[in-house]
C-alpha cells in the first residue's frame, strides 16, 4: 500500500522586525557619513582652490595601513557572507567559524585604524583638516565597534541555538549592518586616504 | 526569542475583565510602560507643551523685530530655539506620538516594533529637551557664549535627534513589517503611509544634524575651536531644518492624517486612493533637503535642483486637493470639527509652498531679508500643527474612550486658521519690502500682526491639548469602538481605549478599507 504522507508544513512567516530596523538604521547612518564626507570635500576643494596644500605640513597619511584595513575589511565582508550561508543551511561549526572570523578581522582593523592614528603626525587642533579626517575615521572606529558588538551578540544568540535555516534574521541584520559599514570604509578610504 | 522580539498577548485584569490602556493611567504606570498608547500620549501631551513655548518665543521674536527689546545674543538664542524647537521638540515628537499611538491599530499589529526602544527613545526625547531647553537659558545652546553651555547645548541637542530616531524606526519597522495578513503596502492606512515616508526622509535627513554636531563638538572640545564652533557656524550647520525644502518633510504626516479623516467624515471610500498614495511620496521625495546648506554645498540656492524641488513641490499639494475635493463632492461630510482642521490643513500647506516657490524667483529679491522666509516657516510649521490638531481631535475618543468637545475644537479651528494666516502672510508681505518701497512704513504693524498670529497658535495648541483633556472627563459619553460610525481603517475595530494587545483574531485584510468590507 502506498504511504499517504502530509504535504510539508508552509514555512512560518515571522515578522522581520529586526532586519527591517536594520536596515533603516544603517541608511540613517550612512547618511551621516555621507553628510561628513560631502563636508571634507567641501573644505578641501576650499583650500586647494586656494592654492594651498590640503594636509598641513608634517601631516603624512601613509597609503599601507589603510589598503591593510580594506582588504581586512574585504575579507570580512567574505566571511559574513558565508556565515549567513552557512546558518541558512542549518550548518553551525561552519557559521560559528565565520562569525568568529569576523568579529577578529573586525577587531584587526579598529587596531589598525588606531595604529595609523599614531603614526600620521596630524595634530587635531592644527584646524579643519584635523578636526574633519578625526571626526570621520573617529566615528568609523565607533560603527566599527558597534558592528562588532553586534555580530558578537547574534553569535552568542546562534550559540544558544536561536537561529536556523528558517529563521536567521539577527544574522542576517548584523551582516546588513557590516555590508554598510564596509561600505562607508570604502568611500572613506577614496576619499581620504587615496586621494589626498 | 528575542526579547526586543516579543509580541504581547491581550492582558487580562486579576478578575478576567480586559486591561484598558487608559488614557488617566498613573504616571508611575507610564513611567515604566513599553505600552504604545502610553508612550505615544505622552509625547503628544510634552509636544504640545513644547509648542506652546516655542510659538510663545517665536512672538517674542516677532515683537523685538518691532520694537528692538533683545540684546543680540538674546534675540540668536530665541531665534535658534524656537526655530529649531518647534521643529524638534513640537511637529515631530507629536507626530512620532500620534503614530506610536496610531500606527499599530491600523496596521492590525499587538504592540510597536521594538517595545522597549520606542520607551527609551521617549525618555531620552524628553529629558534632552529639558536639558536643551536649559543649555540655552545659561547661555548655551547654539549661539551660546559659555563653553560648558554650549556643549551641553550640543550634546543634548544629539540625544534629541537620536532618540527622534530610534522612535522613527520603530513607527516605520512597524509599518513595514507587522501589518496584519492581507494588509499590502498599498493598503495601508492613509495616516500610516505617510509616517512610513516621513520617518524614511527623517531617517536620511535627521542623521545628518548628529554628524554636524559630532564635528562642532570635536572642534570646541578638541580642535582650535576657529573652523566649526566659531560664532554663527554651528547656527548655519544646523538651520537647514528650518527652511526649505526640509522643513516640508515636517509636514508629511499631516497630509496623512487629513485623508483619513476627510474619508471617514465623508462616509465614503476617498476617491483615486494611490493618486494621494503617489502625492504624499512625491511631497517626501521633494522635501528631503539635507543638501541644501552652506557648508555642504555653498552655491546650492543658485542651483537648479533646488529651485525645481521648491517649485515641483507645489504639485502634489494640488493633487491632494483635487483628490479631496472629489471626496467631498462624492460624499456628504460632517461638519465636524477634525473635518474643519484637517480643510484648513491643506489650504495652509498650499499657502506655504507657494510661497515657498515664490522665495526661489531670484528678480522678486525675497531672499534679501529673513523676512519673507520667516513668514513661510510660520506658514509651514503652522499648517503641521493644525494637521496634528486636527489628528488628535479625530482620535480622540479613540485614546480617551470617551468622546470630546466638538466646540472646543470648532474655537480651535478659527484660533489656528487665524493664527497661522496671521503668523505667515505679514512676514511673507514684509518679505516684498525690498522691491516696494511703499511697504516700509508698514512695517512694524505688520510684524506685531506677525506676534498676535503667533500667540494664536500658541493658544492652539493649549486648545488641542484641552480638547484632549475634555475627552478624557469623568461623566462625558462613552466612545464606542467606532465613534464617528463610518471609520474604515482597523483602529476603529478595537474598543475605546483599545485593551493591552489592541485586537483578538483579525480576518485578513481584503482592502484599504477594512471596516467597509465587513459592512459590505
Amino acid at each position: 500500500m502506498a504511504a499517504h504522507v502530509l504535504p510539508p508544513a508552509p514555512p512560518v512567516q515571522r515578522p522581520r522586525v529586526l532586519l527591517v530596523a536594520t536596515a533603516f538604521a544603517a541608511a540613517a547612518t550612512f547618511m551621516g557619513f555621507v553628510v561628513l564626507l560631502g563636508i571634507y570635500l567641501n573644505f578641501r576643494a576650499g583650500v586647494l582652490a586656494a592654492g594651498s596644500t590640503w594636509l598641513p605640513e608634517g601631516a603624512k597619511i601613509p597609503l599601507q595601513q589603510p589598503n591593510a584595513t580594506f582588504m581586512t575589511l574585504l575579507l570580512s565582508v567574505i566571511s559574513m557572507a558565508w556565515a549567513v550561508n552557512a546558518i541558512s543551511k542549518n550548518d553551525r561549526v561552519n557559521a560559528y567559524l565565520a562569525l568568529g572570523l569576523t568579529i577578529t578581522f573586525g577587531l584587526a582593523s579598529i587596531v589598525m585604524t588606531w595604529y595609523l592614528w599614531t603614526i600620521m603626525g596630524l595634530d587635531i587642533d592644527s584646524g579643519a583638516q584635523g578636526v574633519l579626517i578625526y571626526t570621520i575615521t573617529g566615528a568609523h572606529v565607533a560603527m566599527m565597534i558597534v558592528s562588532v558588538v553586534f555580530v558578537a551578540l547574534m553569535s552568542i544568540r546562534a550559540l544558544g541555538g536561536q537561529f536556523n535555516s528558517r529563521q536567521h534574521d539577527g544574522i542576517s541584520a548584523a551582516a546588513l549592518y557590516w555590508y554598510v559599514m564596509v561600505a562607508v570604509f570604502a568611500l572613506i578610504w577614496l576619499i581620504i586616504y587615496v586621494t589626498k | 526569542m528575542a526579547l526586543t522580539e516579543s509580541r504581547p498577548t491581550t492582558g487580562h485584569t486579576a478578575d478576567g475583565s480586559e486591561q484598558s490602556a487608559s488614557f488617566s493611567n498613573s504616571p508611575m504606570t507610564v513611567l515604566g510602560s513599553g505600552d504604545h498608547k502610553s508612550i505615544g500620549v505622552v509625547y503628544i501631551v510634552a509636544g504640545l507643551l513644547f509648542g506652546i513655548a516655542g510659538w510663545i518665543a517665536s512672538a517674542v521674536l516677532s515683537a523685538h523685530q518691532a520694537s528692538d527689546f533683545l540684546s543680540d545674543n538674546a534675540y540668536l538664542t530665541l531665534l535658534s530655539h524656537s526655530r529649531v524647537g518647534l521643529i524638534l521638540l513640537a511637529v515631530i515628537p507629536i507626530f512620532i506620538g500620534i503614530g506610536t499611538y496610531v500606527v499599530p491599530l491600523q496596521v492590525g499589529a499587538n504592540t510597536i516594533a521594538f517595545p522597549r526602544a520606542a520607551a527609551m527613545a521617549l525618555w531620552t526625547w524628553l529629558i534632552s529637551s529639558a536639558v536643551l531647553i536649559v543649555a540655552n537659558c545659561i547661555d548655551g545652546g547654539l549661539t551660546g557664549g559659555s563653553e560648558k553651555a554650549f556643549v551641553l547645548g550640543l550634546l543634548s541637542l544629539a540625544a534629541v535627534v537620536l532618540s527622534l530616531c530610534l522612535a522613527a524606526i520603530c513607527v516605520v519597522t512597524t509599518v513595514v513589517a507587522l501589518r496584519t495578513p492581507g494588509m499590502r503596502l498599498d493598503r495601508v492606512p492613509m495616516t500610516s503611509w505617510s509616517l512610513f515616508i516621513a520617518c524614511s526622509v527623517w531617517l536620511i535627513t535627521l542623521p545628518a544634524i548628529v554628524a554636524e554636531l559630532l564635528l562642532i563638538w570635536v572642534d570646541v572640545r578638541y580642535g582650535n575651536a576657529q573652523t566649526f564652533s566659531a560664532e554663527g557656524v554651528p547656527w548655519q550647520m544646523v538651520s537647514w531644518i528650518s527652511t526649505q525644502p526640509q522643513v516640508y518633510a515636517a509636514l508629511l504626516p499631516a497630509f496623512g492624517i487629513l485623508a483619513d479623516v476627510i474619508a471617514t467624515m465623508s462616509g465614503r471610500r476617498l476617491p483615486q486612493r494611490n493618486l494621494f498614495l503617489g502625492a504624499i511620496g512625491a511631497f517626501g521625495v521633494l522635501s528631503v533637503g539635507v543638501y541644501a546648506q552652506r557648508v555642504l554645498y555653498p552655491d546650492y540656492a543658485d542651483q537648479a535642483v533646488w529651485v525645481g524641488m521648491s517649485i515641483l513641490i507645489v504639485l502634489p499639494v494640488l493633487l491632494m486637493f483635487a483628490v479631496v475635493g472629489s471626496a467631498l463632492k462624492a460624499g456628504k461630510p460632517k461638519l465636524a470639527s477634525p473635518f474643519a482642521l484637517s480643510v484648513i490643513t491643506l489650504l495652509v500647506a498650499l499657502l506655504g509652498t507657494l510661497a515657498g516657490a515664490l522665495l526661489v524667483i531670484s528678480p522678486l529679491e525675497l531672499r534679501e531679508t529673513d523676512a519673507f522666509a520667516m513668514g513661510q516657516f510660520n506658514l509651514i510649521v503652522g499648517a503641521a500643527l493644525i494637521g496634528a490638531v486636527a489628528g488628535l481631535m479625530y482620535w480622540a475618543p479613540k485614546i480617551t474612550g470617551r468622546k470630546a468637545v466638538d466646540a472646543i475644537g470648532g474655537l480651535n479651528v478659527l484660533v489656528l486658521l487665524g493664527g497661522a494666516v496671521l503668523a505667515g502672510l505679514p512676514m511673507c508681505i514684509i518679505g516684498f519690502s525690498t522691491r516696494f518701497t511703499g511697504l516700509e512704513g508698514a512695517t512694524d504693524a505688520l510684524t506685531w500682526v506677525s506676534a498676535v498670529g503667533c500667540v494664536l497658535l500658541a493658544v492652539g495648541a493649549l486648545l488641542g491639548l484641552l480638547g484632549l483633556l475634555s475627552a478624557a472627563r469623568r461623566g462625558a459619553e462613552e466612545a464606542g469602538p467606532n465613534p464617528w460610525e463610518s471609520g474604515q481603517t482597523l483602529e476603529w475595530a478595537c474598543d475605546s481605549p483599545p485593551p493591552t494587545g489592541n485586537f483578538g483574531e483579525l480576518a485578513v485584510v481584503r482592502s484599504a478599507e477594512p471596516l467597509l468590507d465587513e459592512e459590505a
